[in-house]
């Protein structure tokens, strides 16, 4: 089968060069009838260049056997006038070529040379361009039909991403993309798109839940602020009545506190600051909060003991930390005992800070309870993340694809905030 | 000479907030509701400052602030925004602005930081070389770190040191306790509690001492200011 193939391939390629022979003889004894041995040069210069893709080959010599145009150094041995396939030794390399030429005599006694070389690849690619050029005219049809019925499978499976996205923008979060089980690359994509609506519908209901649970406890303290204005409005006696003013404009801060830190408890459990994480050193950071806590902690009768190891080096978000720690200070100060001890340190995987007083601690079994909504909001409290306790910490922690660890501290309890190196 | 602040806010009730309360304080007050508005006052007029609100109807707060800036007008600008978060405020200041309150706010926290801006910025480059600030019988030696008050030394730990350097600085002028948390402590939150107000009243103590005037005061609904008692 391939040597016939061959064989009709070097057949196919030898009636090409005859043919492309003949042309390129004719035209060259055209053009020196017509302007001489100059314009013969000219012409074939030109021709030479133009047919580079054919490779032509084409040799012109005088009587005495010097060479007056071409690409040839000099009149191969063994030809006679006509057809003649012979292979060549090009100087200067153990390459051989194969030509054909047309050899024939002109009237003035030079004698010519003209062909191509046969089984060389820019030939080859020649012919198999005009082949495919043949072929395209009858695949042209064919493609435009199987074009037009890929279109239509293809349009059947983004209908159906777009029914379900358009569902799901709707509200109505628990549709999916079908898979047909093919697992081609509509499944894929459609596991891909599934697995994004799973987790916006987790995200959807849990902001639910957080805004519900928001909208409940905002009720309290908008109560007591309508109470003090109230009170204020009503009351005579500029003094009292001042007095009534600045209770309801502390009311009012807490209230803003406390959605603040909700806010911001949202957007880290969206993930939002992760890419605003710096390398600090978290030793210095811890050291600088208990340096500005000391005074508050010691007019509260408090006593802060620190043990923070050196040099424990993070790539974290800077602020966030801040206020994180600063929240489990805080915490301490408003439900533990004396003595509250900060400390901080590195595992091999993680640095952690940690916060411990005496108190009476956390149950064991109240710890998830404490982490979700630690003691309802509780807007008389005052300092970092006021009224959402321990979830502002969460938050930071799981920011980080860090955690947080509550223990007994016998008594008393023990706070860890852990982030990974 | 009257100093002159432009204000570019949409909302109706702050601005009536901002500009009432400004005129009260001496200042004169030019409106803008748009940010378009805004712009084309802020190319064309002198102020001595510029509050900015960052959403604004039409050409947004951001894009005037890049616009007063490309038009090379150094005027001190304060930024007013709902958008607390750190990154916020950050692209804010990148942008050129001076400083960025987030609303709410306080008026007394406003109208602190525009008086420190405008005077810092009459008052031409900084002088870093100063070795030594002193208000009234109070010296501070910045290279030495020793404090004296009436030629008595005092013995302040490094913080309390520069809680004193920060408020001497800015002496005569009010400080509020956000803008100590974030000139002494580098934070920049609203602790809402008085943790600053423990620090300040620890230095109080120490600076003043029995059958002394007492240099720092407490602004009421402000924060505290260091120098002469009005």
């Amino acid at each position: 089968m391939t040597l016939t193939l061959r064989s009709l391939t070097r057949v196919a390629l030898e009636e090409d060069a005859q043919s492309f022979a003949s042309s390129l003889t004719r035209d060259v004894r055209t053009a020196y009838a017509g302007q001489g041995r100059v314009g013969a040069r000219n012409f074939s210069a030109l021709r030479l260049l133009f047919s580079e893709g054919q490779a032509p080959v084409l040799l012109m010599i005088d009587k005495e056997g010097r060479p007056l145009l071409g690409n040839l150094m000099r009149w191969p041995a063994g030809l006679h006038e006509g057809w003649n396939v012979v292979v060549l030794a090009r100087t200067g390399s153990d390459q051989a070529d194969t030509i054909g030429v047309l050899v024939t005599r002109l009237p003035s006694g030079e004698r010519l040379l003209a062909g191509q070389a046969l089984e060389n690849d820019q030939r080859l690619s020649g012919i198999v361009d005009r082949a495919t050029g043949t072929t395209l005219i009858f695949a042209l049809p064919l493609a435009l039909f199987a074009a037009f019925a890929a279109v239509r499978i293809i349009n059947a499976r983004v209908d159906d991403i777009n029914a379900t996205a358009k569902a799901v923008s709707e509200g109505r979060l628990s549709h999916r993309v079908s898979l047909d089980g093919s697992g081609d690359t509509f499944d894929r994509l459609a596991i891909t798109l599934n697995a994004m609506l799973d987790r916006i519908e987790t995200l959807i209901s849990e902001l639910r839940v957080v805004t519900d649970g928001l909208a409940h406890d905002l009720r309290s303290p908008l109560t007591r602020l309508k109470v003090r204005l109230d009170r204020a409005e009503t009351e005579q006696n500029p003094t009292a009545r001042s007095t009534a003013i600045a209770l309801a404009n502390e009311e009012a801060d807490r209230l803003l506190a406390m959605l603040t830190t909700a806010l911001q408890i949202s957007r880290a459990e969206a993930g939002i600051g992760q890419d605003h994480f710096e390398p600090f050193n978290l030793s210095t950071l811890t050291q600088d909060l208990a340096e500005l806590y000391a005074p508050l902690i010691e007019d509260r009768g408090f006593e802060l003991k620190t043990d923070i190891s050196p040099d424990v080096a993070v790539r974290a978000h800077r602020e966030l930390m801040v206020q994180g720690i600063g929240n489990l200070i805080d915490n301490a100060l408003k439900y533990g005992a004396s003595p509250i001890q900060l400390m901080a340190g590195q595992t091999a995987t993680h640095a952690w800070v940690e916060v411990r007083d005496r108190g009476v601690g956390i149950p064991a079994t109240q710890r998830a309870e404490a982490l979700r909504r630690f003691g309802r909001l509780d807007p008389s409290r005052t300092g970092f993340g006021a009224g959402l306790g321990l979830s502002l910490v969460q938050a930071v922690a799981r920011l980080h694809g860090g955690t947080i660890e509550l223990g007994d501290a016998k008594p008393g309890l023990i706070i860890r905030l852990s982030i990974p190196l | 000479m009257t100093q002159k602040i432009l204000l570019v806010e949409d909302d109706a009730t702050t601005a009536d907030f901002i500009v009432k309360g400004l005129h009260e304080q001496g200042l004169a007050v030019d409106h803008a509701k748009t940010g378009r508005d805004g712009l084309f006052h802020a190319i064309d007029g002198s102020y001595d400052a510029i509050i900015l609100d960052r959403m604004l109807p039409g050409m947004d707060g951001m894009a005037v602030l890049g616009a007063i800036r490309a038009a090379g007008i150094a005027t001190p600008i304060v930024i007013l925004s709902a958008r607390s978060a750190v990154e916020d405020r950050v692209a804010g200041l990148t942008a050129g602005s001076d400083d960025y309150l987030t609303k709410p706010f306080a008026f007394a926290e406003l109208l602190a930081r525009l008086r420190l801006l405008m005077r810092r910025a009459s008052a031409g480059p900084a002088n870093a070389v100063e070795t030594a600030l002193t208000c009234k019988d109070l010296d501070m030696d910045l290279l030495s770190r020793k404090v004296k008050r009436n030629g008595r030394l005092l013995d302040l730990q490094p913080r309390e040191f520069r809680l004193l350097e920060y408020l001497i600085r800015h002496k005569e002028q009010v400080v509020t306790r956000t803008m100590l948390l974030e000139g002494v402590w580098d934070y920049h939150f609203d602790p809402g509690t008085n943790v600053i107000d423990v620090h300040v009243s620890r230095l109080r103590k120490k600076i003043d001492a029995e059958g002394e005037s007492p240099l720092i005061h407490p602004v009421r609904g402000a924060g505290y200011r260091l120098g002469a008692r009005e």
